[in-house]
Protein backbone atom coordinates (compact mmCIF):
# COMPACT_ATOMS: atom_id res chain seq x y z
CA UNK A 1 0.00 0.00 0.00
CA UNK A 2 1.19 3.04 -1.21
CA UNK A 3 0.73 6.67 0.73
CA UNK A 4 -1.50 9.01 -1.07
CA UNK A 5 -2.74 12.48 -0.38
CA UNK A 6 -6.11 14.05 -0.92
CA UNK A 7 -6.40 17.80 -0.26
CA UNK A 8 -9.07 18.84 2.26
CA UNK A 9 -9.17 22.80 1.49
CA UNK A 10 -8.59 25.01 -1.87
CA UNK A 11 -5.20 26.32 -0.82
CA UNK A 12 -4.10 23.54 2.20
CA UNK A 13 -4.40 20.88 4.19
CA UNK A 14 -4.29 17.09 2.77
CA UNK A 15 -5.43 13.95 4.42
CA UNK A 16 -2.73 11.20 4.44
CA UNK A 17 -3.93 7.30 3.59
CA UNK A 18 -2.30 4.57 3.33
CA UNK A 19 -0.02 4.37 6.24
CA UNK A 20 0.18 2.69 9.37
CA UNK A 21 2.58 4.92 11.69
CA UNK A 22 2.63 2.47 14.94
CA UNK A 23 5.10 0.77 12.08
CA UNK A 24 8.64 2.86 11.24
CA UNK A 25 7.94 4.32 7.87
CA UNK A 26 10.75 3.43 5.39
CA UNK A 27 12.72 6.62 3.92
CA UNK A 28 10.76 6.89 1.02
CA UNK A 29 7.71 7.41 2.71
CA UNK A 30 9.13 9.83 5.08
CA UNK A 31 10.10 12.26 1.97
CA UNK A 32 7.04 11.68 0.79
CA UNK A 33 5.68 13.05 3.61
CA UNK A 34 8.67 15.65 3.59
CA UNK A 35 7.59 16.80 0.68
CA UNK A 36 3.57 16.61 0.87
CA UNK A 37 4.26 19.07 4.05
CA UNK A 38 6.04 21.63 2.04
CA UNK A 39 3.14 21.92 0.16
CA UNK A 40 -0.10 21.21 1.81
CA UNK A 41 1.40 22.42 5.13
CA UNK A 42 -0.97 20.59 7.47
CA UNK A 43 -1.27 16.98 7.08
CA UNK A 44 -4.33 15.02 8.46
CA UNK A 45 -3.60 10.81 9.57
CA UNK A 46 -6.87 9.21 10.66
CA UNK A 47 -7.11 6.42 12.64
CA UNK A 48 -3.59 6.14 13.98
CA UNK A 49 -3.76 4.31 17.49
CA UNK A 50 -0.22 5.35 18.66
CA UNK A 51 0.67 5.71 22.09
CA UNK A 52 3.84 8.28 23.41
CA UNK A 53 6.19 5.73 22.05
CA UNK A 54 5.10 5.31 18.41
CA UNK A 55 4.07 8.53 18.27
CA UNK A 56 8.00 9.92 19.38
CA UNK A 57 9.42 7.31 16.70
CA UNK A 58 7.69 8.39 13.93
CA UNK A 59 7.82 12.37 15.26
CA UNK A 60 11.81 11.56 14.95
CA UNK A 61 11.92 10.67 11.19
CA UNK A 62 11.45 14.20 10.59
CA UNK A 63 14.45 15.47 13.50
CA UNK A 64 15.24 15.82 16.74
CA UNK A 65 12.33 16.52 19.05
CA UNK A 66 11.91 19.79 20.88
CA UNK A 67 11.83 19.48 24.73
CA UNK A 68 9.10 20.65 26.52
CA UNK A 69 11.52 23.25 28.80
CA UNK A 70 10.13 26.91 28.69
CA UNK A 71 7.17 26.64 27.27
CA UNK A 72 4.21 26.09 30.18
CA UNK A 73 4.10 27.27 34.40
CA UNK A 74 4.13 23.59 34.80
CA UNK A 75 6.51 22.53 37.40
CA UNK A 76 8.68 19.40 36.67
CA UNK A 77 7.65 17.51 39.37
CA UNK A 78 3.80 18.12 37.94
CA UNK A 79 3.92 17.21 34.54
CA UNK A 80 2.17 14.91 33.28
CA UNK A 81 3.74 13.38 30.28
CA UNK A 82 7.77 13.11 29.74
CA UNK A 83 9.96 15.87 28.92
CA UNK A 84 9.47 15.47 25.29
CA UNK A 85 5.49 15.11 25.10
CA UNK A 86 3.98 18.75 24.86
CA UNK A 87 0.88 18.15 27.07
CA UNK A 88 -1.51 19.59 25.22
CA UNK A 89 -4.75 18.36 27.39
CA UNK A 90 -7.11 19.78 30.20
CA UNK A 91 -5.65 17.60 32.66
CA UNK A 92 -3.48 17.73 35.65
CA UNK A 93 -0.60 15.08 36.77
CA UNK A 94 -3.61 12.39 38.01
CA UNK A 95 -5.34 12.60 34.93
CA UNK A 96 -8.71 14.48 36.26
CA UNK A 97 -9.31 17.49 34.61
CA UNK A 98 -7.96 20.63 36.15
CA UNK A 99 -9.60 22.89 38.32
CA UNK A 100 -11.35 26.08 36.65
CA UNK A 101 -8.91 27.96 38.91
CA UNK A 102 -5.38 26.10 38.25
CA UNK A 103 -3.06 28.55 37.09
CA UNK A 104 -1.66 25.71 34.32
CA UNK A 105 -5.12 25.71 32.94
CA UNK A 106 -5.52 29.77 32.93
CA UNK A 107 -1.83 29.74 31.11
CA UNK A 108 -3.33 26.92 28.67
CA UNK A 109 -6.14 29.20 27.58
CA UNK A 110 -3.64 31.09 25.74
CA UNK A 111 -3.93 28.59 22.97
CA UNK A 112 -6.98 29.88 22.11
CA UNK A 113 -4.88 32.57 19.96
CA UNK A 114 -4.11 32.05 17.24
CA UNK A 115 0.13 30.90 17.08
CA UNK A 116 3.20 29.18 15.91
CA UNK A 117 4.49 27.00 18.33
CA UNK A 118 7.66 28.14 19.74
CA UNK A 119 7.36 30.75 18.34
CA UNK A 120 8.67 32.42 21.09
CA UNK A 121 11.86 30.33 21.43
CA UNK A 122 15.31 31.75 19.74
CA UNK A 123 15.17 28.38 16.85
CA UNK A 124 11.07 28.16 16.44
CA UNK A 125 9.97 24.79 16.01
CA UNK A 126 9.24 22.84 12.52
CA UNK A 127 6.72 20.32 12.85
CA UNK A 128 4.25 19.70 15.70
CA UNK A 129 1.96 16.42 15.55
CA UNK A 130 -0.91 16.69 17.62
CA UNK A 131 -2.33 12.97 18.39
CA UNK A 132 -5.92 13.01 20.15
CA UNK A 133 -5.86 10.32 22.64
CA UNK A 134 -9.37 11.70 24.12
CA UNK A 135 -11.22 14.19 22.16
CA UNK A 136 -14.60 16.28 23.22
CA UNK A 137 -17.81 16.11 20.80
CA UNK A 138 -18.61 19.73 20.74
CA UNK A 139 -15.79 22.27 19.69
CA UNK A 140 -11.74 21.63 20.87
CA UNK A 141 -11.68 22.00 16.65
CA UNK A 142 -7.93 22.90 16.01
CA UNK A 143 -8.01 25.88 13.63
CA UNK A 144 -5.42 26.32 10.98
CA UNK A 145 -4.43 29.43 8.86
CA UNK A 146 -2.33 29.23 5.41
CA UNK A 147 0.14 32.06 6.02
CA UNK A 148 1.71 31.65 2.52
CA UNK A 149 -1.61 32.19 0.73
CA UNK A 150 -2.30 35.17 3.74
CA UNK A 151 1.04 36.84 2.41
CA UNK A 152 0.50 36.43 -1.34
CA UNK A 153 -2.56 38.13 -1.06
CA UNK A 154 -0.94 41.10 0.58
CA UNK A 155 -0.88 44.33 -1.50
CA UNK A 156 2.53 45.34 -2.64
CA UNK A 157 2.42 48.01 -0.77
CA UNK A 158 2.23 46.42 2.68
CA UNK A 159 4.68 43.46 1.55
CA UNK A 160 7.23 45.96 1.01
CA UNK A 161 6.54 47.61 4.42
CA UNK A 162 6.86 44.45 5.89
CA UNK A 163 10.08 42.60 4.04
CA UNK A 164 12.38 43.13 6.72
CA UNK A 165 10.37 43.79 10.11
CA UNK A 166 11.14 41.74 13.15
CA UNK A 167 9.01 41.24 15.59
CA UNK A 168 9.51 40.30 19.46
CA UNK A 169 7.66 37.18 20.27
CA UNK A 170 7.30 35.86 23.89
CA UNK A 171 5.15 34.03 26.26
CA UNK A 172 4.45 37.21 27.81
CA UNK A 173 3.22 38.46 25.42
CA UNK A 174 0.28 36.42 24.37
CA UNK A 175 -0.20 35.64 28.09
CA UNK A 176 -0.83 39.51 28.87
CA UNK A 177 -3.39 39.36 26.16
CA UNK A 178 -5.92 37.20 28.45
CA UNK A 179 -4.93 39.35 30.84
CA UNK A 180 -2.70 36.49 32.68
CA UNK A 181 0.00 38.44 34.02
CA UNK A 182 0.64 37.17 37.44
CA UNK A 183 4.49 35.22 36.38
CA UNK A 184 7.32 34.70 38.92
CA UNK A 185 10.76 35.70 38.53
CA UNK A 186 11.97 32.90 37.24
CA UNK A 187 8.89 32.57 34.95
CA UNK A 188 9.53 36.42 33.70
CA UNK A 189 13.23 34.97 32.75
CA UNK A 190 12.53 31.90 30.88
CA UNK A 191 9.67 33.70 28.73
CA UNK A 192 12.38 36.34 27.83
CA UNK A 193 11.47 37.67 24.63
CA UNK A 194 13.19 36.66 21.03
CA UNK A 195 13.26 38.19 17.57
CA UNK A 196 11.62 36.49 14.68
CA UNK A 197 11.28 38.07 10.88
CA UNK A 198 7.80 38.92 9.95
CA UNK A 199 8.40 37.45 6.78
CA UNK A 200 10.21 33.81 6.00
CA UNK A 201 10.56 31.80 3.35
CA UNK A 202 10.22 28.35 3.61
CA UNK A 203 13.24 26.59 2.34
CA UNK A 204 12.06 23.60 0.03
CA UNK A 205 9.73 25.49 -1.61
CA UNK A 206 11.11 29.65 -2.05
CA UNK A 207 7.57 30.11 -1.04
CA UNK A 208 7.12 33.27 1.40
CA UNK A 209 5.11 33.66 4.47
CA UNK A 210 4.16 35.56 7.18
CA UNK A 211 5.00 34.75 10.60
CA UNK A 212 2.49 35.87 12.79
CA UNK A 213 1.77 34.68 16.01
CA UNK A 214 -0.02 35.85 19.34
CA UNK A 215 3.13 35.71 21.28
CA UNK A 216 4.15 38.75 18.74
CA UNK A 217 4.27 41.42 21.22
CA UNK A 218 5.89 43.99 19.03
CA UNK A 219 8.02 45.59 15.99
CA UNK A 220 11.51 46.25 16.49
CA UNK A 221 11.83 50.06 16.24
CA UNK A 222 8.06 50.35 16.03
CA UNK A 223 6.23 51.89 18.92
CA UNK A 224 4.15 49.40 20.91
CA UNK A 225 0.76 50.62 20.25
CA UNK A 226 1.53 51.47 16.49
CA UNK A 227 2.65 47.89 16.42
CA UNK A 228 0.57 45.72 18.11
CA UNK A 229 -2.33 47.55 16.41
CA UNK A 230 -0.70 46.71 12.78
CA UNK A 231 -0.34 43.15 14.03
CA UNK A 232 -3.88 43.02 14.84
CA UNK A 233 -4.54 44.01 11.41
CA UNK A 234 -2.32 41.49 9.42
CA UNK A 235 -3.36 38.61 12.06
CA UNK A 236 -7.17 39.77 10.72
CA UNK A 237 -6.40 39.65 7.31
CA UNK A 238 -4.26 36.10 7.50
CA UNK A 239 -7.36 34.27 9.34
CA UNK A 240 -9.76 35.08 6.70
CA UNK A 241 -12.23 32.19 6.21
CA UNK A 242 -11.00 31.31 2.87
CA UNK A 243 -7.14 31.00 4.16
CA UNK A 244 -8.16 28.52 7.28
CA UNK A 245 -9.08 25.38 7.85
CA UNK A 246 -10.93 23.64 11.31
CA UNK A 247 -10.17 20.43 12.13
CA UNK A 248 -13.00 18.65 14.09
CA UNK A 249 -10.88 16.08 16.04
CA UNK A 250 -12.01 12.35 16.27
CA UNK A 251 -10.20 9.43 18.44
CA UNK A 252 -6.91 8.19 17.16
CA UNK A 253 -6.43 11.53 14.67
CA UNK A 254 -3.21 12.46 14.22
CA UNK A 255 -2.40 16.21 12.70
CA UNK A 256 0.58 17.64 11.69
CA UNK A 257 1.80 21.09 10.56
CA UNK A 258 5.09 23.18 9.56
CA UNK A 259 4.76 25.84 12.01
CA UNK A 260 7.13 28.35 9.72
CA UNK A 261 3.87 28.68 7.74
CA UNK A 262 0.74 28.06 9.38
CA UNK A 263 -0.49 29.55 12.52
CA UNK A 264 -2.90 27.59 14.57
CA UNK A 265 -5.73 27.98 17.85
CA UNK A 266 -8.47 25.86 19.52
CA UNK A 267 -12.01 26.58 19.95
CA UNK A 268 -13.86 26.54 23.20
CA UNK A 269 -15.18 23.38 24.48
CA UNK A 270 -16.47 22.04 28.10
CA UNK A 271 -13.38 22.05 29.84
CA UNK A 272 -15.21 19.69 32.65
CA UNK A 273 -14.63 16.77 30.03
CA UNK A 274 -11.01 15.32 29.32
CA UNK A 275 -9.19 16.54 26.55
CA UNK A 276 -6.62 14.19 26.09
CA UNK A 277 -4.38 15.90 23.41
CA UNK A 278 -0.43 14.86 23.33
CA UNK A 279 1.85 16.55 20.72
CA UNK A 280 5.67 16.02 19.35
CA UNK A 281 7.42 19.19 18.25
CA UNK A 282 10.34 18.53 15.47
CA UNK A 283 12.91 21.04 16.40
CA UNK A 284 13.75 23.93 13.77
CA UNK A 285 17.19 23.44 12.41
CA UNK B 1 -37.59 68.10 0.16
CA UNK B 2 -38.73 65.44 2.02
CA UNK B 3 -36.05 62.79 3.74
CA UNK B 4 -35.11 59.68 2.04
CA UNK B 5 -32.99 56.73 3.57
CA UNK B 6 -30.98 53.86 0.90
CA UNK B 7 -30.06 51.25 2.41
CA UNK B 8 -26.15 50.09 1.95
CA UNK B 9 -26.28 47.04 2.96
CA UNK B 10 -28.94 43.85 3.36
CA UNK B 11 -28.55 44.53 7.18
CA UNK B 12 -27.66 47.99 8.24
CA UNK B 13 -26.41 51.69 7.47
CA UNK B 14 -28.52 53.54 5.09
CA UNK B 15 -27.25 56.74 2.83
CA UNK B 16 -29.40 59.78 4.02
CA UNK B 17 -30.83 62.46 0.81
CA UNK B 18 -32.91 65.38 0.95
CA UNK B 19 -31.11 67.29 4.18
CA UNK B 20 -29.17 69.79 5.39
CA UNK B 21 -27.77 69.19 8.33
CA UNK B 22 -26.05 72.43 8.65
CA UNK B 23 -29.93 74.28 9.29
CA UNK B 24 -32.64 73.75 11.78
CA UNK B 25 -34.60 70.34 11.66
CA UNK B 26 -38.11 70.21 11.89
CA UNK B 27 -39.47 68.22 14.10
CA UNK B 28 -40.82 65.63 11.12
CA UNK B 29 -37.32 65.48 10.02
CA UNK B 30 -36.05 64.68 13.31
CA UNK B 31 -38.69 61.91 13.27
CA UNK B 32 -37.22 60.31 10.46
CA UNK B 33 -33.87 60.48 11.11
CA UNK B 34 -34.55 59.01 14.41
CA UNK B 35 -36.62 56.10 12.73
CA UNK B 36 -34.25 55.96 10.62
CA UNK B 37 -31.50 55.46 13.41
CA UNK B 38 -33.88 52.60 15.29
CA UNK B 39 -33.65 51.03 11.71
CA UNK B 40 -30.62 51.53 9.62
CA UNK B 41 -28.13 52.02 13.14
CA UNK B 42 -25.82 54.34 11.10
CA UNK B 43 -27.01 56.78 8.80
CA UNK B 44 -24.86 58.61 6.39
CA UNK B 45 -24.64 62.00 4.97
CA UNK B 46 -23.02 63.33 2.26
CA UNK B 47 -21.81 66.71 1.68
CA UNK B 48 -22.53 68.50 5.26
CA UNK B 49 -20.53 71.67 5.00
CA UNK B 50 -20.59 72.58 8.83
CA UNK B 51 -19.20 76.32 8.79
CA UNK B 52 -18.42 76.01 12.30
CA UNK B 53 -18.98 73.73 15.18
CA UNK B 54 -21.65 75.66 16.46
CA UNK B 55 -23.67 74.29 13.76
CA UNK B 56 -22.78 70.25 14.11
CA UNK B 57 -23.99 70.80 17.74
CA UNK B 58 -27.37 72.56 16.99
CA UNK B 59 -27.64 69.55 14.78
CA UNK B 60 -26.64 66.95 17.51
CA UNK B 61 -28.77 68.28 19.87
CA UNK B 62 -31.92 67.39 17.96
CA UNK B 63 -30.95 63.89 19.37
CA UNK B 64 -30.66 64.89 22.54
CA UNK B 65 -28.38 66.57 25.31
CA UNK B 66 -24.61 66.41 24.76
CA UNK B 67 -21.53 64.46 25.93
CA UNK B 68 -18.80 66.75 27.35
CA UNK B 69 -15.44 64.86 26.47
CA UNK B 70 -13.45 65.35 29.89
CA UNK B 71 -12.60 61.50 31.07
CA UNK B 72 -12.09 59.78 27.24
CA UNK B 73 -8.68 60.51 26.36
CA UNK B 74 -5.36 61.65 27.59
CA UNK B 75 -5.28 65.26 26.57
CA UNK B 76 -4.39 67.63 29.37
CA UNK B 77 -6.60 70.72 30.02
CA UNK B 78 -5.62 73.50 27.79
CA UNK B 79 -4.22 71.46 25.11
CA UNK B 80 -7.55 70.76 23.58
CA UNK B 81 -8.02 71.60 19.94
CA UNK B 82 -11.40 72.07 19.92
CA UNK B 83 -14.24 72.69 22.79
CA UNK B 84 -15.59 70.79 25.86
CA UNK B 85 -18.55 69.17 23.32
CA UNK B 86 -16.64 68.63 20.72
CA UNK B 87 -14.38 65.49 20.82
CA UNK B 88 -11.41 65.42 18.67
CA UNK B 89 -11.08 62.72 16.25
CA UNK B 90 -7.87 63.82 14.26
CA UNK B 91 -4.83 63.09 14.69
CA UNK B 92 -3.49 66.77 15.54
CA UNK B 93 -2.36 68.65 18.08
CA UNK B 94 -3.30 72.56 19.38
CA UNK B 95 -1.65 73.74 16.48
CA UNK B 96 -3.61 72.15 14.26
CA UNK B 97 -0.54 69.63 13.07
CA UNK B 98 -0.22 66.19 13.26
CA UNK B 99 1.18 64.68 15.89
CA UNK B 100 4.19 63.04 16.00
CA UNK B 101 4.81 59.21 15.91
CA UNK B 102 5.63 58.83 19.19
CA UNK B 103 3.03 61.18 20.82
CA UNK B 104 1.30 59.68 23.49
CA UNK B 105 -1.95 61.27 22.70
CA UNK B 106 -1.33 59.49 19.14
CA UNK B 107 0.21 56.16 21.05
CA UNK B 108 -3.49 56.33 23.14
CA UNK B 109 -6.13 57.47 19.99
CA UNK B 110 -4.08 53.92 18.21
CA UNK B 111 -6.41 52.91 20.19
CA UNK B 112 -10.12 53.59 17.87
CA UNK B 113 -8.27 50.89 15.49
CA UNK B 114 -9.99 48.37 18.15
CA UNK B 115 -13.53 47.79 17.32
CA UNK B 116 -15.73 49.10 20.30
CA UNK B 117 -18.89 51.77 21.20
CA UNK B 118 -18.57 55.09 22.20
CA UNK B 119 -18.11 55.99 26.06
CA UNK B 120 -18.71 52.44 26.79
CA UNK B 121 -16.36 53.12 29.23
CA UNK B 122 -18.67 55.61 30.96
CA UNK B 123 -21.47 54.56 33.52
CA UNK B 124 -24.25 56.27 31.25
CA UNK B 125 -22.74 55.36 27.90
CA UNK B 126 -23.64 57.07 25.04
CA UNK B 127 -26.56 57.02 22.62
CA UNK B 128 -25.65 58.42 18.85
CA UNK B 129 -22.52 59.39 17.90
CA UNK B 130 -22.38 62.19 14.92
CA UNK B 131 -18.62 62.35 13.21
CA UNK B 132 -17.95 64.74 10.91
CA UNK B 133 -15.26 64.73 8.49
CA UNK B 134 -13.29 68.19 7.82
CA UNK B 135 -10.54 66.85 6.38
CA UNK B 136 -9.91 63.17 5.20
CA UNK B 137 -7.00 60.95 4.13
CA UNK B 138 -7.13 59.84 0.78
CA UNK B 139 -6.51 55.93 1.43
CA UNK B 140 -7.26 54.33 4.58
CA UNK B 141 -8.78 56.06 7.27
CA UNK B 142 -12.45 54.40 6.70
CA UNK B 143 -14.44 53.53 9.93
CA UNK B 144 -16.18 49.99 9.67
CA UNK B 145 -19.35 49.81 11.63
CA UNK B 146 -20.97 46.06 13.03
CA UNK B 147 -24.15 45.87 13.42
CA UNK B 148 -24.40 44.06 17.02
CA UNK B 149 -28.15 43.26 16.70
CA UNK B 150 -27.55 40.94 13.51
CA UNK B 151 -24.53 39.39 15.46
CA UNK B 152 -26.87 38.44 18.59
CA UNK B 153 -29.68 37.47 15.95
CA UNK B 154 -26.74 34.84 14.63
CA UNK B 155 -25.38 33.51 17.88
CA UNK B 156 -26.86 29.82 19.32
CA UNK B 157 -29.39 29.40 21.27
CA UNK B 158 -27.27 28.23 23.97
CA UNK B 159 -24.36 30.87 23.25
CA UNK B 160 -27.68 33.03 23.78
CA UNK B 161 -28.53 31.66 27.29
CA UNK B 162 -25.15 31.63 28.43
CA UNK B 163 -24.55 35.01 27.82
CA UNK B 164 -28.20 36.73 28.71
CA UNK B 165 -27.36 38.02 32.33
CA UNK B 166 -23.86 38.34 32.21
CA UNK B 167 -22.34 41.80 33.20
CA UNK B 168 -18.71 43.37 31.64
CA UNK B 169 -16.08 45.53 33.10
CA UNK B 170 -15.56 48.36 30.59
CA UNK B 171 -12.67 50.53 31.01
CA UNK B 172 -10.06 52.42 28.38
CA UNK B 173 -7.74 50.92 30.83
CA UNK B 174 -8.68 47.38 29.27
CA UNK B 175 -8.47 48.87 25.64
CA UNK B 176 -5.36 50.53 26.02
CA UNK B 177 -3.80 47.57 27.70
CA UNK B 178 -4.59 45.45 24.88
CA UNK B 179 -1.87 47.66 22.98
CA UNK B 180 0.95 47.74 24.99
CA UNK B 181 -0.08 51.30 26.23
CA UNK B 182 0.13 51.26 30.01
CA UNK B 183 2.07 54.25 30.95
CA UNK B 184 -0.91 56.29 32.88
CA UNK B 185 -0.79 58.37 35.35
CA UNK B 186 -2.88 58.23 39.24
CA UNK B 187 -5.34 60.50 37.92
CA UNK B 188 -5.53 59.16 34.85
CA UNK B 189 -6.07 55.69 36.05
CA UNK B 190 -8.91 57.16 38.82
CA UNK B 191 -10.39 58.50 35.68
CA UNK B 192 -10.31 55.68 33.81
CA UNK B 193 -11.98 53.16 36.45
CA UNK B 194 -13.91 50.43 35.45
CA UNK B 195 -17.28 50.71 35.36
CA UNK B 196 -20.24 47.85 34.39
CA UNK B 197 -22.34 47.07 31.57
CA UNK B 198 -24.31 44.37 30.44
CA UNK B 199 -23.19 41.93 27.76
CA UNK B 200 -27.03 41.85 26.17
CA UNK B 201 -29.12 45.07 25.71
CA UNK B 202 -32.40 45.93 24.59
CA UNK B 203 -32.66 48.91 22.18
CA UNK B 204 -35.72 51.05 23.67
CA UNK B 205 -37.90 51.77 20.59
CA UNK B 206 -37.43 48.69 18.36
CA UNK B 207 -37.11 45.71 21.58
CA UNK B 208 -33.91 44.43 19.99
CA UNK B 209 -31.45 42.38 21.64
CA UNK B 210 -27.98 43.01 20.51
CA UNK B 211 -24.43 42.27 22.32
CA UNK B 212 -23.36 45.32 23.43
CA UNK B 213 -19.57 44.81 23.12
CA UNK B 214 -16.30 47.15 22.69
CA UNK B 215 -12.41 46.56 23.03
CA UNK B 216 -12.93 48.26 26.53
CA UNK B 217 -14.10 45.56 27.76
CA UNK B 218 -11.77 43.52 30.58
CA UNK B 219 -13.58 41.18 32.42
CA UNK B 220 -16.94 39.42 32.44
CA UNK B 221 -18.00 39.83 36.32
CA UNK B 222 -17.40 36.26 38.41
CA UNK B 223 -15.11 34.90 35.57
CA UNK B 224 -11.68 34.62 35.55
CA UNK B 225 -9.99 37.02 33.29
CA UNK B 226 -8.34 34.92 30.73
CA UNK B 227 -11.41 32.68 30.25
CA UNK B 228 -13.66 36.09 30.41
CA UNK B 229 -11.42 37.57 27.59
CA UNK B 230 -11.30 34.77 25.51
CA UNK B 231 -14.81 34.55 25.18
CA UNK B 232 -15.19 37.96 24.49
CA UNK B 233 -12.68 37.70 21.43
CA UNK B 234 -14.79 34.87 20.23
CA UNK B 235 -18.11 36.66 20.23
CA UNK B 236 -15.99 40.12 19.26
CA UNK B 237 -14.81 37.97 16.44
CA UNK B 238 -18.63 36.43 15.36
CA UNK B 239 -19.99 39.85 15.47
CA UNK B 240 -17.49 41.45 12.81
CA UNK B 241 -17.53 38.93 10.65
CA UNK B 242 -18.15 40.66 6.99
CA UNK B 243 -21.93 40.01 6.54
CA UNK B 244 -22.51 42.12 9.76
CA UNK B 245 -20.01 44.94 8.76
CA UNK B 246 -19.90 48.03 6.71
CA UNK B 247 -16.93 49.52 5.93
CA UNK B 248 -17.33 53.89 5.08
CA UNK B 249 -14.88 55.47 2.85
CA UNK B 250 -14.50 59.43 3.75
CA UNK B 251 -15.08 62.17 1.74
CA UNK B 252 -14.99 65.58 2.63
CA UNK B 253 -17.76 66.51 4.64
CA UNK B 254 -19.68 63.23 4.67
CA UNK B 255 -21.34 63.21 8.35
CA UNK B 256 -21.54 59.77 9.45
CA UNK B 257 -24.33 58.89 12.64
CA UNK B 258 -24.38 55.72 14.44
CA UNK B 259 -26.18 53.96 17.29
CA UNK B 260 -23.76 53.03 19.92
CA UNK B 261 -26.42 51.27 21.72
CA UNK B 262 -26.41 48.73 18.48
CA UNK B 263 -23.10 49.01 16.91
CA UNK B 264 -19.80 48.86 17.44
CA UNK B 265 -16.86 50.91 14.69
CA UNK B 266 -13.32 51.17 14.57
CA UNK B 267 -11.25 53.36 12.11
CA UNK B 268 -8.76 51.45 9.73
CA UNK B 269 -4.76 52.48 9.38
CA UNK B 270 -3.45 55.36 7.53
CA UNK B 271 -0.76 57.22 7.05
CA UNK B 272 -0.13 59.10 9.93
CA UNK B 273 1.92 62.08 8.54
CA UNK B 274 -1.36 63.25 6.89
CA UNK B 275 -3.87 65.67 8.36
CA UNK B 276 -7.35 63.79 9.25
CA UNK B 277 -9.64 66.17 11.01
CA UNK B 278 -12.90 64.16 12.36
CA UNK B 279 -15.31 65.73 14.59
CA UNK B 280 -17.43 63.93 16.72
CA UNK B 281 -20.28 65.32 18.91
CA UNK B 282 -22.08 62.83 21.20
CA UNK B 283 -25.51 62.62 22.32
CA UNK B 284 -25.49 61.43 26.05
CA UNK B 285 -27.41 58.18 26.64
CA UNK B 286 -30.09 58.18 29.22
CA UNK B 287 -29.31 55.41 31.63
CA UNK B 288 -26.44 52.91 32.71
CA UNK B 289 -27.17 49.43 31.38
CA UNK B 290 -27.08 47.78 35.26
CA UNK B 291 -26.85 48.80 38.62
CA UNK B 292 -23.20 50.29 39.30
CA UNK B 293 -21.83 49.53 42.41
CA UNK B 294 -19.32 51.22 44.39
CA UNK B 295 -15.08 49.73 43.74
Amino acid sequence: MTVSFQPLHPVFVAEVSGIDLTRVPDPGTVAAIETAIAHYAVLVFRDQRLDDDTQRTFSRCFGPLEAATGGHVTALQDRRLPLDMQDASNLDRDHTVLDRYDRKRMFNLGNRLWHSDSSYRPTPALYSLLSGRIVVEQGGHTEFADMRAAYDALDNTTKVEIADLVCEHSLLFSRGLLGFTELSDNEKFLFAPVRQPLVRRHPATGRQSLFLSAHAGSIVGWPVPEARAFLRDLTEHATQKHFTYSHKWRQHDLVMWDNRTTIHRVTRFNETLVRDMRRTTVAGP
Amino acid sequence: MAITIRPLTPMFAGEVSGIDATRPLDPSDVAALEAGMDRYAVLVYHGQHFNDDEEQKAFSLNFGALERTEGGNVTKAGEQRLGAFMADVSNLGADHKPLPRDDRRRMFNLGNQLWHSDSSFRAVPAKYSILSGRTVVDKGGRTEFADMRAAYDALDNATKAEIEDLVCKHSLIYSRGTLGFTDLSKAEKAMFKPVRQRLVRTHPVTGRKSLYLSSHIGTIIDWLVPEARAFLRDLTEHATQPQFTHRHQWQIDDLVMWDNRTTMHRVTRFDHTQARDMRRTTVAGDAPTVAQRAA
